[in-house]
């Protein structure tokens, strides 16, 4: 589905991703750890085409398609979706508004029929039951006073509204209490198929007791310095990245 | 070349004092931006022929002649302004009273000396007028021509009026110079609603003075949709001349190639307890260029004024300009005012964040742009203008952002 190679970028003059490789099929679940400031929220910009990353060098297919190549709604259009780690908040726009121009765009894109009111109405209600989301919430201008949690939710009801087949979730479980991050894991669960595959960013084990990934990565300076399963995350919940980093010789 | 000759001697006068000084020109401090020196040289025609569009709008404005259409509403009345002040000299002593401000004006000299039909619409104390009132205001001329047109709008104690003003040009109509005069004397517990939607052709310069006189507790909801023209200058004035009286000024301007909007506001406090709210918002597209002048004064008799200015700008185009000056004059110690002027970009994270939910940039920027100038059109009250307002806006955003 997603088949990373080589990819580089920089901000400015500093560069940020330097050789990440990574391939992810249909059905996965990969999680991607790592220290501060490693690069993981980079990499899912980048994926998801945010202009101010350079991209020096390397390539991105999905699903056939040369993803660099294309418009960050193109990429949307695609299958491509990211959870934002810090959402923006946008002044007088709610989510059941701009999200109705999502869905028909996208839908446009793909030659499909625009849904009209009653049938927004009846999905929207549908996938907010997911994460326990509150109508009142979406009509809120988007994020606007919403509690760290609140955003989070958001996030994952725009995913489920969406139905991507690719979900990058960047530290989703931040900020969320014991019972929301439940809640929103299984919301994940749920839209889980094997026609689909997840990217979950995380700093902690706890989430991957919900949403039990596949494969784990570790990102250390723009690389995906170790690879393993699911123990893998336990292995780092114990210990640290100090082995990892020492293994490497710095 | 100007048409000189005048009956009366006021109208004499005032022709000498604008040829004296002309149009204005960039070296006019108050005219720094929005020059009309080119008008000085051009061979114009000063007797625009008379207009006879078709339209459904009770008050009508043709090429400057100024009409009631059906039967007036119960308590109103629409004559012409001598018969007005012949036959009302108590109101006519209140009008000498309202010492409207004219400096760097020689548009209004103009006007004076060569307006032809001047009416009232004149509202009785005590009436409620419940449907607004439609006022359509169309100009067009066969060639280059300036066209003047004035209206007094007189609500007596108590009296309450919306008035909806939609100016625009005939279809295939040469190039005017269209000058606006309202005056409007709004008596004590009046209330008037005024929703103003410029919507010119681009060969067309309008030029709109609406000065405003407010006695004690009456209220002013006034509403200035700038969507366009070649050339679009507002001098709206509000003379706050009694106690606890409410000015709100709502502006919207969302100017694209090739035009140029200017509104040149004047808010002065004379009596005490009283307040002002300005909320001014602007969208500027293609090499269009804006211009925002607020000023406020507060009389040494006017304590306890509550003055409040905000002007918001968003460039969506580099080769945009806006210039804005807010101008605080406070004479009296005891009063609340403050002011504030942003000019800036359209949020690049906001666009990503719709961008990477599917929508196109194009729809993305239209999305935040009407966000943003929502919150002057959500005040009007009045559904029908407001749905209008809204429609008009989204494609002229959608035209302008294509382009
Ligand atoms: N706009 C920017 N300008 C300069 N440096 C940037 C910019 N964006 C990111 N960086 C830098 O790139 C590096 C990687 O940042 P990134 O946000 O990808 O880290 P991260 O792995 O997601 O960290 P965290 O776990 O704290 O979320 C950091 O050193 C960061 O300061
Ligand atoms: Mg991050």
């Amino acid at each position: 589905m997603l088949s990373i190679k080589n990819l580089q970028a920089r901000i400015g003059e500093k560069e940020i991703l330097k050789g990440i490789n990574l391939e992810i099929k249909a059905g996965e679940v990969h999680a991607i750890m790592g220290p501060n400031g490693s690069g993981k929220s980079t990499l899912a910009s980048v994926l998801a085409g945010r202009e101010d990353y350079e991209v020096t060098g390397g390539s991105v297919d999905f699903l056939g398609k040369d993803l660099l190549d294309l418009a960050p709604e193109e990429r949307a259009a695609e299958g491509l979706f990211l959870a934002f780690q810090y959402p923006v908040e946008i002044p007088g726009v709610s989510t059941t508004n701009f999200m109705k121009s999502a869905v028909n765009e996208i839908r446009k894109y793909r030659g499909e029929e625009a849904l009209d009111a009653v049938q927004f109405l009846k999905m929207f209600k549908e996938k907010m039951s997911y994460v326990n989301i509150d109508q009142s919430l979406l009509s809120r201008a988007l994020n606007e006073g919403f509690s760290g949690g609140e955003k989070k939710r958001n996030e994952i009801f725009q995913m489920a509204v969406l139905e991507p087949k690719l979900a990058i979730l960047d530290e989703t479980d931040s900020g969320l209490d014991i019972d929301a991050l439940r809640i929103v894991a299984e919301g994940v669960n749920k839209l889980k198929s094997p026609d689909n595959a997840t990217i979950v960013v995380t700093h902690y084990q706890r989430l991957l007791d919900y949403i039990v990934p596949d494969f784990v990565h570790v990102l250390y300076k723009g690389k995906i310095v170790k690879s393993g399963g699911k123990e893998l995350a336990l292995e780092l919940e114990e210990r640290g990245y100090d082995w990892i980093i020492s293994a490497l010789g710095e | 070349m100007l048409y000189t000759e005048l009956s009366s001697a006021t109208q004499k006068e005032a022709l000498e004092r604008f040829k004296a000084k002309g149009f204005p020109t960039n070296k006019w401090e108050e005219w720094k931006y929005a020059s009309l020196k080119s008008w000085n040289e051009k061979d114009l025609d000063w007797t625009p022929a008379s207009l006879h569009e078709s339209s459904t709008a009770s008050l009508q404005t043709q090429n400057g002649n100024t009409t009631f259409q059906g039967s007036l509403p119960a308590g109103v009345e629409f004559i012409s302004f001598d018969a007005f002040l012949a036959s009302n000299p108590a109101l006519a002593a209140k009008w000498e009273q309202r010492r409207p401000i004219l400096d760097q004006n020689s548009l209004y000299d103009l006007n004076t000396a060569l307006v032809a039909n001047t009416q009232v619409l004149w509202v009785k104390a005590g009436v409620s007028v419940v449907q607004a009132i439609t006022h359509d205001f169309i100009v067009s001329a066969s060639k280059a021509s300036a066209i003047q047109s004035r209206l007094i709008v007189f609500l007596e104690a108590d009296a309450t009026l919306t008035l909806i003003e939609r100016a625009f040009t005939k279809e295939g109509s040469a190039e005017v110079l269209s000058n606006f005069v309202q005056e409007i004397y709004v008596s004590e517990k009046a209330n008037l609603t005024y929703v103003k939607e410029q919507d010119l052709a681009a060969n067309t310069s309008h030029i709109d003075h609406t000065f405003i006189t407010q006695l004690s507790d009456s209220q002013v909801d006034l509403f200035t949709f700038s969507l366009n023209a070649e050339y679009l200058r507002n001098n709206l004035h509000f003379y706050s001349d009694g106690e606890h009286v409410v000015s709100n000024l709502n502006g919207l301007y969302v100017p694209g190639e090739n035009q140029l909007m200017d509104s040149h506001t004047v808010v002065d406090h004379r009596k005490p307890n009283s307040e002002s709210n300005e909320l001014y918002k602007g969208v500027l597209m293609g090499n269009a260029t804006g211009v925002f002048n607020g000023k406020i004064f507060v009389r040494p008799d006017a304590q306890k004024t509550n003055a409040f200015q905000s002007c918001k700008n968003v460039l969506a185009s580099t080769r945009a300009t806006m210039n804005t000056k807010p101008q605080l004059e406070i004479w009296a110690d005891d009063v609340k005012c403050s002011h504030g002027t942003t000019t800036g970009q359209l949020n690049e994270e906001a666009l990503f964040y719709l961008r990477s939910r599917g929508i196109s940039l194009a729809n993305a920027r239209t999305l935040l742009l009407l966000a943003f100038v929502q919150e002057v059109i959500d005040r009007v009250t009045h559904e029908e203008t407001k749905l209008r307002l809204t429609d008009k806006i989204i494609s002229k955003i959608q035209t302008s952002l294509a382009i």
